[in-house]
């Protein structure tokens, strides 16, 4: 089973009542990387991450895990069999203390690693016997995570998994992640709408907006090739049509041209030149302002 | 050598690592035969991707700047490649230095500088030399 | 470790029921030298009709031990306790966690089918609902010496099972409900609200009244000597299952 995706949509869509929560997904996810899942509050990443994990079936379209169909219920259980998960709630059982939660958890995995389970008890300083109601939520998304992280799981699927931690809890938690990453074989799909975590630890990114995937690529190649350019002109900014592939958006603003390319800037000048600017400024694009532009340039 | 990642710049932190690792050879930081820190180890203190990580260190020993001894870990380059590496850049930094200093004396701001430095490595050439 | 989970959610209803219906039996039992000394102050009214009839025969039963412990527990506080708890220990379903605190996201992760979730979920509940029906039917043979009579070990068993079989109709009927409803409420409220009608209606029954859920929960037809209600017992039993299958098919299409 050498797939190179474990993770690969099709078309996925899915409609809850009269809301069509996830509008023609396809993203896929290469073994080894550290996916992350870009997009606003209700943009559908939740969901796609319920679709994943059998807790909701598409509508239509295909979603595939480990090279096994998501919504095939037996394939389900294989799939959860090997995946590690984190809930944006991060709800777990009440009334158990850490300890029983561990001792319910690890019989259902045959590849638990007690040696991580140590460690991370340590490391998280979580206290065996308080119940879970009685943690904060720092401590909730810590377990959470041990529980998550000693499966011998290939893949950990984890909705927002920073979201309401103060950013010293939140460098734990990537620590470690990328420490977790970096000493097992695992592939990590995360969503979240922190920017600068997903800068910080991703290799590849998908931005989703309304349902639809509006971005989606290795994160390095995406820096290396948005480009904003700003051209200035004597009289008022002309309104060219630009032929170059890549014009993600063009702004006219008095003699200001400005234009964001996720095609790098050769080509985009090439033919600006006959327009005789007066000056050209090229930047390099944040992933902020990739993401900004994209999700707010739709609604237009 | 501390080495340091800055995420949000827009710059892949690759070649972040990549120039950090080159700037410390060249400024003796780091000497020929020297370990560098481990690839884990060093994502892990960084706190980013560890694929991150050993992209740089691929990019450097493509470049012939470091060697990547299976086993043993990461070395600095003793070959005389990585040497004229180092000394490309010691010269490449007395030219951009004089430049800057030029620029300054005749009243162009740090900014105009930086603008002006990429609009030529993007190729824009008003004068019509093609750079393509 | 899914069957200790269950046995924690379910463990409070569980212990409350029990000792209800523990206080109950002994409560009858040993108020019936009371209730003998004061039967002949019992002044003999017509009141006509269905009504009518029944108090009278009320009277007339209390006289005989067997008689009391039929018409005034079985056919009254033990039907009626153990019809609330059947109701109870069927909500609260994995549909209900999913609203909000019962981690369900963090359940449907594991590698478990919804089958054998439902399923052990399922069988907790009946397997408490068998102790709170065979249970105290079966102390009244231990009991009722102390207040010097007895009462046989078959009777008891009899009554225990009628008691289970119908009260799971009951049950399933809350699960069933539970896995359409959200909230723990409108399932119980449901289902405690047919049971009333239902009760309020049987006196009126008359003779029929034996093949009624509340008639085959407390045994009447096998109290009156016509022998154990077996049509009843299987329809129950058939109703019940019918119900819990229709309740797996739901939570296997629900989207969480």
């Amino acid at each position: 089973m050498a797939d190179a995706f474990v993770i690969e949509t099709t078309d996925l869509r899915k409609l809850y009542d009269d809301v069509e929560a996830v509008r023609g997904l396809s993203l896929q996810v290469p073994r080894g990387s550290i996916f992350g899942f870009l997009g606003r509050n209700g943009a559908g990443k939740t969901t796609t991450i319920k679709v994943l994990l059998g807790m909701a079936r598409p509508t239509s379209g295909q979603a595939r895990v480990f090279g096994l169909a998501a919504d095939a219920p037996q394939a389900s259980v294989d799939i959860r069999r090997r995946t590690g998960f984190v809930s944006d709630e991060k709800d777990l059982y009440d009334y158990m203390t850490v300890e029983e939660m561990i001792r319910f958890t690890s019989p259902l995995f045959p590849r638990w690693r007690a040696d991580l389970e140590q460690r991370y008890l340590r490391k998280f300083e979580l206290p065996p016997d308080r119940k879970v109601k009685a943690l904060s939520r720092g401590m909730r998304t810590k377990l959470a995570l041990l529980l998550a992280l000693c499966r011998g799981a290939e893949l950990l699927v984890l909705d927002e998994p920073t979201s309401g931690l103060d950013p010293a809890m939140t460098e734990e938690v990537l620590q470690a992640l990328v420490t977790h990453v970096a000493s097992e074989e695992m592939t990590v799909f995360f969503s979240s709408h922190q920017i600068a975590e997903v800068d910080q630890i991703a290799d590849r990114i998908a931005i989703i907006d309304r349902g639809r995937a509006v971005v989606n690529g290795a994160l390095d190649d995406l820096r290396e090739n948005y480009r904003r350019i700003e051209f200035v002109f004597d009289g008022d900014a002309p309104e060219p049509a630009f032929r170059a592939p890549g014009v993600e958006r063009v702004q006219r603003k008095g003699r200001v041209l400005t234009v964001l390319s996720s095609a790098g800037a050769g080509r985009i000048l090439d033919e600006a030149r006959a327009l005789n600017p007066v000056s050209v400024d090229v930047v390099p694009v944040t992933l902020k302002e990739i993401f900004l532009e994209t999700v707010v340039a739709a609604e237009d | 050598m501390v080495f340091r990642a800055n995420p949000s710049s827009g710059v892949p932190i690759y070649l972040q690592l990549m120039e950090q690792v080159k700037h410390s050879i060249e400024t003796g930081a780091l000497r020929p035969g020297e370990q560098l820190p481990g690839m884990r180890p060093l994502a892990e203190e960084l706190v980013i991707n560890p694929n991150t990580v050993a992209k740089a260190y691929r990019e450097l020993e493509h470049e012939g700047v470091i060697e990547l001894r299976h086993g043993a870990g990461a070395f600095v380059s003793g070959t005389p490649r990585a040497k004229k590496l180092t000394d490309n850049l010691r010269a490449g930094q007395t030219i951009v230095s004089g430049i800057v200093e030029k620029l300054r004396a005749r009243g162009v701001t740090d900014e105009e500088i930086r603008r002006l430095f990429e609009a030529e490595l993007a190729g824009v050439n008003k004068t019509g030399a093609d750079r393509g | 470790m899914l069957w200790y989970k269950s046995w924690l959610e379910t463990r409070s209803r569980f212990l409350v029921g029990l000792a209800v219906v523990l206080l109950s039996v002994a409560g009858a039992v040993f108020a019936y030298p009371q209730v003998v000394k004061l039967l002949p102050l019992v002044p003999t009214i017509e009141v006509g009709g269905e009504l009518g009839r029944r108090i009278k025969e009320g009277a007339e039963l209390m006289r005989d031990y067997r008689g009391y412990v039929w018409s005034q527990w079985l056919r009254q506080s033990m039907t009626n306790m153990l019809s609330l708890f059947a109701v109870l220990l069927g909500t609260g379903g994995l549909l209900s966690q999913a609203s909000g605190g019962g981690g369900a996201l963090f359940t449907l992760s594991l590698p478990v089918s919804r089958n054998q979730l439902f399923g052990v979920r399922t069988a907790t509940g009946l397997a408490e609902l068998a102790a709170l029906a065979f249970v105290p039917p079966l102390l009244l043979p231990l009991l009722s010496p102390s207040v010097g009579h007895t009462y046989l070990f078959g009777d008891a068993l009899v009554h225990g099972a009628c008691l289970f079989v119908a009260a799971t109709v009951l049950f399933s009927m809350a699960c069933l409900l539970s896995t359409v409803f959200s909230d723990v409420w409108r399932p119980a409220l449901i289902v405690c609200g047919l049971a009333s009608v239902l009760g309020i209606c049987e006196p009126f029954f008359g003779d029929l009244s034996r093949y009624s859920l509340f008639g085959i929960m407390n045994g009447e037809m096998y109290f009156r000597g016509g022998g154990l209600p077996w049509l009843g017992l299987i329809a129950s039993a058939a109703l019940s299952m019918a119900m819990l299958y229709a309740a797996t098919r739901n939570i296997a299409r629900q989207d969480f």
